[in-house]
């Protein structure tokens, strides 16, 4: 155990290293930046309040941040397989679960602070700049404060996380890098506009309006959207909720974070395996 | 499996694409230095790739005899792997602390203590086999597996890549690695093994083969072994993209 988790500790300062050492991260923060202060300034959200700012934030958030950390995953576990790198830290103490979750953990930390420092500086620059006062700590409802934008930071973050994740289990089934951008661009057009497409099929299908905030929440966007409307858009204007059972879509969140994750390391650790018995199977054709 | 045995492939085939690259390989590899020469294309780096654990075998078995010490098998593989943006030290301390090693000891083993602080990118091939040979053999472990140890390097770089890989083999460690300097597996191996078109076509020590096919070298004994083979094997040597390189 204490082996592993030596293991795990040394690859997740690799990676995190790695992380920090790639200036184009860097720029991908400064993009994300300055694309949400055009997007407050332009919507006129940021002048009003933080609530204003976050309905703003919403919609491109939902795009914008699958992207991201997309770009951050999708060659977190690729560069070490493709390069044969892998095939030597096999050769050391750490297993696969401790290597992928050492991978992941660190690109994670590497998506709070390129992800989570540019929303951090636009609440900032609201708190500085909006009016009327948004320096107010909101203790009831209807009422705009930094805690509702410090709570759909809260949800920001763990649904990048589930994006962080896919990316990564893309990483680990492509087999090249163009792959990876190929499937990584269909699970982000999957995955924002899947869940709603299908959605407004099942309406479409005759499934109760009562029952689709339910079926959103099965997917990232469903249960992130729902839950800024439960706990920061629908605080200041409908304070009886109702929008998404929260524990569903938290659920829902942590399943899409765990769930790659774990196709990740079953992947690496019996993919060799498996394609040696498809070779048998191949060669056993042949003859 | 022989008793001083270090690692056994038992009755091995690897296929890519459904075409045999190894064939139906049986072989014990002992303490020393093991030499593994063959035509390009031959399986040398799929039959090393097996022994080190870094791909299946289609059928048969690959086992290491004593397979419970942090690190039971060091592996270079033909492409060295190290990230760019990482200082020589840094690269080899990763490894070494994944092994509670001293990266220090390892760097200044392989003659590399003064370019610790050069980015892996900044150094020359020569330089990056030598870090990629410290990376296999710390931890010491009692298999170490190197994949072309020598290739596209000048004359004296060879010789000091070949002589470091040797060095590790003490005490009962089993050095593999793949050639084709025949010159100086001649002047450093204990054991070769000849592979031609994915089947072993001789294995024993280089005393042995150099007394039983009559010859005066390891470079007479290739075009002996392997001349014979290829004749008498008419299937082409399979060359496989991204296993063999070379």
């Amino acid at each position: 155990m204490r082996e592993s988790l030596a293991g795990l500790t040394t690859i997740f300062r690799r990676e995190l290293a790695t992380v920090l050492r790639t200036p184009g991260y860097g720029v991908l923060g400064v993009g994300l930046l300055a694309l949400l202060v055009g997007i407050v300034a332009v919507g006129g959200g940021g002048a009003t309040g933080f609530v204003p700012a976050v309905v703003d934030l919403l919609l491109p958030t939902e795009v914008v941040v699958p992207l991201v950390a997309f770009v951050l995953g999708y060659r977190a576990l690729l560069t070490d397989t493709e390069s044969g790198e892998f095939a030597v830290v096999r050769t050391y103490p750490v297993g696969v679960g401790g290597y992928v979750l050492g991978v992941v953990l660190a690109r994670v930390v590497g998506l709070l602070v390129v992800v989570g420092a540019p929303y951090v500086l636009v609440g900032v620059g609201i708190w500085l700049t909006a009016a009327p006062d948004t320096g107010i700590f909101a203790t009831h409802s209807g009422v705009d404060s930094p805690w509702l934008y410090v709570r759909f930071l809260a949800f920001v973050v763990p649904f990048a996380a589930t994006y962080l994740a896919l990316a990564t289990a893309v990483s680990a089934v492509a087999a090249s890098r163009r792959a990876a951008i190929a499937l990584g661009a269909l699970a982000v057009v999957l995955g924002v506009l899947g869940g709603d497409l299908a959605a407004v099929g099942s309406l479409a299908g005759g499934t109760s309006p009562e029952a689709i905030s339910g079926l959103l929440v099965r997917t990232p966007n469903g249960a992130f959207r729902g839950l800024v409307f439960e706990h920061v858009v629908g605080v200041a204007f409908a304070p009886e909720g109702g929008f998404v059972a929260t524990g569903r879509a938290l659920a829902s969140l942590a399943a899409w974070t765990v769930v790659p994750t774990a196709v990740s390391a079953a992947t690496l650790a019996y993919g060799r395996r498996l394609d040696a018995f498809l070779e048998g199977v191949r060669a056993s054709r042949r003859e | 499996m022989s008793d001083d045995a270090v690692a056994s492939l038992s009755g091995v085939s690897r296929t890519y694409g459904g075409i045999a690259v190894l064939d139906s390989v049986t072989l014990d590899v002992g303490p020393g230095v093991t030499a593994v020469v063959g035509p390009n294309g031959s399986g040398k780096s799929t039959m090393l790739g097996l022994l080190a654990g870094a791909a299946e075998p289609t059928t048969g078995t690959v086992s290491v005899t004593d397979p419970s010490g942090p690190k039971p098998v060091g592996y270079l593989p033909q492409r060295v792997p190290f990230r760019d943006g990482f200082t020589a030290r840094e690269t080899l301390a990763f490894y070494a602390r994944l092994v509670d090693a001293d990266p220090d000891a390892a760097l200044e083993r392989v003659g590399l203590s003064d370019a610790a602080e050069r980015p892996v990118e900044a150094l020359s091939g020569g330089m990056r086999r030598l870090l990629g040979i410290a990376q296999a053999t710390v931890g010491t472990p009692p298999l170490v597996v190197l994949d072309e140890p020598t290739s596209g390097l000048d004359p004296g770089m060879r010789e000091r890549a070949f002589r470091t890989a040797t060095r590790a083999a003490t005490d009962g460690t089993a050095v593999v690695l793949s050639s084709h300097d025949l010159e100086l597996v001649d002047d450093h191996a204990d054991g070769v093994v000849l592979l031609a078109g994915g089947q072993v076509a001789a294995a024993g020590s280089r005393g042995d083969l150099l007394d039983n096919y009559d010859v005066a070298s390891v470079d007479e004994l290739y075009r002996a072994v392997v001349g014979e083979s290829v004749a008498a094997d008419a299937s082409p040597a399979v060359h496989v993209t991204g296993v063999s390189d070379r």
